[in-house]
């Protein structure tokens, strides 16, 4: 019991990263209506931005994040200015290959850059265990854990309670109607771009704190997309919950079937629980099903 | 493609693929270029042809499931993996011969298409092309893990052989290929044009239209994802008997991508179409494979090898690039070259 407990807990603190950037995807599909894979870059730039002050510069951890999250702020408004408004109007299958090629794109620069190498980060949370009836949970995981519900409840508030969330909300709705309310679609577009930018980026960050920087970090992009798709892609607590429960799958499912299989299921725990939640509800658990008319 | 004056007097004349005299001889020259195209074509060429020929026959299986039938998927790398790893336990284990595994191959590959497909009939958008991107990762990981497969070292099928006579070298490989690229790709042109292919269509622009009107989305969604595998299929087996190595490295997301990006440079919705996007992706793959060492001297921050970064920047931004300024892609202009031409010499 105390082992399934220690990989649940450990999934748990994983699946609040994949719940981070699974909203930040979430964020932009519920304005926009834009699937975006590029998120997965958004996440690795993020992280590469932070470890170019951080690990790279030496600038002290609170004054190297504003950097961070600045540029990638600006790549995310970069993308919604050149690359997805000038289809705004197409079907929305072209702005979904648009981000899978922005996705190309910055996979080749993220390529180039680190040439086949990984980049640690120093340590910057405190280190160590603590334990809780036996079972033991990293504090720099921990933290982050944290974070990302700090992070999301703060962004409930926002879509709740300012202006701009309310803005937001109608641009949701219907991008024709907010505009004719007196909402500024345009620049929802790109305080959405920025806002999402920057959740992945803290997603990155927190993730760069468990892993190494490495090709594959875009790849926690998928996950996140996955996370978003099965939670409903146009709701943010299903994200949240699909997040934890991901990881916890695919912590557990490591835990116990990786003995049974030979290994890898961590690797493919995700796709499988996105093919069978599709199957039982096309909409993700949490979403709106839409009603077509012809 | 006619000039302005040449009319369709009967039936079969407006139905033809091939319309005019001077069709004829461009297709009949070309083909017969085709096929003496190994007596003066260099190593190289050889080679990219064939690599060029089985992407091609591919892509045109992509086509008629995202072009025509409307149903996204990114999950043709992990069926020609399909088709590929299928042939070699056919051809070592079994001891099938070549010609028997090919089509075997591209049907088994179908038939597990059909399962993938199965989520198309409640699932659509991005949601379908989701799941296809998880089952490429499940056919992935399986073929990893399964004992068959030959695991992690992957599989050596023997090149085809005809009554001891071994296609075992590029230009022998080259009209194997090259024969086969041609049936599909008449296959695929005349499927179009047949029943399915305008209830494939009719799918495509409005799935609940065209089953108001009559046309079984049940059966239509898995036949379309039938043919796209059972294409994927056949141009694995062909991958596998013609590099005679077969392992998962040679099918990743990024190739799945690629091939759906050739979709959207050559056109969607055109047979024609599929030749101008391989073309131009590979074209622009070779262009960098040439330029990046030049590239990489003259920018040493670049690093040693920068060919496979920037091949993958260079497709990117391709793509970009055609998404907003060509979203009908090359085939758009070829039709607008063809209207021109038939009008020529008159305004309109």
């Amino acid at each position: 019991m105390i082992g399934f407990l220690q990989q649940a807990i450990t999934g748990l603190m994983i699946g609040s990263l994949y719940a981070l950037v699974g909203v930040a995807v979430v964020l932009v599909y519920k304005s926009t209506h834009v699937v975006s894979l590029a998120h997965g870059q958004l996440v690795a730039f993020g992280a590469l931005f932070f470890w170019l002050f951080f690990g790279g510069l030496g600038i002290p951890f609170w004054i190297s994040l504003i950097p961070a999250f600045v540029l990638t702020a600006l790549m995310g408004l970069l993308i919604e200015r050149l690359a997805l408004r000038p289809l705004i109007g197409q079907p929305l299958f072209a702005a979904f290959f648009m981000t899978f090629a922005i996705f190309i794109v910055l996979e080749g620069i993220f390529v180039l850059y680190l040439k086949g190498e990984s980049r640690a980060l120093p340590a910057f949370l405190p280190t160590g265990n603590i334990e809780i009836y036996g079972i033991s949970m990293p504090i720099n995981q921990l933290i982050s854990f944290f974070v990302a519900i700090l992070l999301f409840i703060a962004l409930s508030l926002i879509f709740r309670y300012t202006k701009v969330g309310l803005g937001m909300r109608a641009t949701a709705e219907d991008h024709r109607l907010a505009q004719s309310a007196g909402v500024n679609v345009r620049n929802i577009f790109s305080y959405i771009w920025i806002l999402s930018a920057i959740v992945a980026a803290i997603a990155g960050i927190a993730t760069a704190n468990v892993m190494d920087i490495y090709y594959m970090l875009p790849y926690i992009g998928i996950n996140g997309l996955i996370v978003a798709i099965c939670g409903g892609l146009d709701s943010l607590p299903g994200a949240l919950i699909v997040g934890l429960f991901l990881g916890v799958v695919e912590n557990v499912g490591a835990g116990y079937l990786d003995p049974i299989v030979g290994g890898g299921v961590k690797d493919v725990a995700a796709y499988v629980v996105l093919l069978l939640v599709l199957l039982i509800r096309p909409y993700g658990l949490f979403g709106l099903v839409r009603i077509e008319r012809i | 493609m006619r000039p302005c004056g040449v009319f369709d007097k009967s039936y079969t004349l407006d139905i033809a693929i091939i319309r005019t005299w001077q069709h004829w001889v461009i297709l009949i020259s070309a083909l017969i270029l085709l096929y003496i195209f190994p007596l003066f074509g260099s190593y190289y060429l050889i080679s990219l042809m064939n690599s060029l020929a089985i992407s091609v026959i591919v892509v045109l299986g992509l086509q008629i499931v995202t072009g025509y039938c409307g149903q996204i998927s990114f999950g043709q790398a992990a069926f020609m993996a399909i088709g590929a790893f299928t042939s070699s336990i056919l051809t070592i284990k079994l001891g099938f011969s070549f010609w028997i595994a090919l089509p075997l191959s591209g049907i088994v590959a179908g038939a597990i298409g059909i399962i993938g497909g199965a989520p198309s009939l409640r699932i659509k958008g991005m949601y379908l092309a989701m799941a296809t991107i998880a089952i490429h990762f499940v056919v992935i990981w399986l073929i990893l893990h399964l004992e068959i497969t030959g695991s992690f070292k992957g599989l050596f099928p023997p090149p085809p052989s005809l009554g001891g006579f071994e296609f075992d070298t590029d230009e022998r490989m080259y009209y194997i290929i090259m024969t086969v690229m041609f049936i599909m790709t008449y296959a695929a042109r005349n499927l179009s044009r047949t029943t399915v292919g305008r209830a494939f269509v009719a799918i495509r622009d409005n799935d609940l239209a065209g089953e108001v009107m009559g046309v079984n989305l049940y059966y239509y969604k898995l036949l379309a994802f039938f043919i796209a595998c059972f294409y994927a299929g056949v141009a694995g087996s062909l991958w596998a008997h013609w590099i005679t190595v077969v392992d998962c490295e040679q099918f990743t997301l990024i190739h799945a991508l690629e091939y759906v990006g050739m979709l959207i440079i050559g056109g969607m919705g055109s047979i024609p179409g599929v030749f101008f996007g391989v073309l131009f992706i590979r074209i622009l793959n070779e262009v960098v494979m040439f330029t990046s060492p030049v590239l990489a001297k003259a920018l040493p921050w670049l690093g040693t090898s920068p060919a496979a970064a920037l091949g993958l920047t260079a497709f990117g931004l391709a793509v970009v690039i055609f998404l907003i300024f060509e979203p009908r892609g090359l085939a758009h202009r070829w039709e607008i070259f063809k209207a021109s031409y038939r009008l020529y010499p008159f305004a309109y």
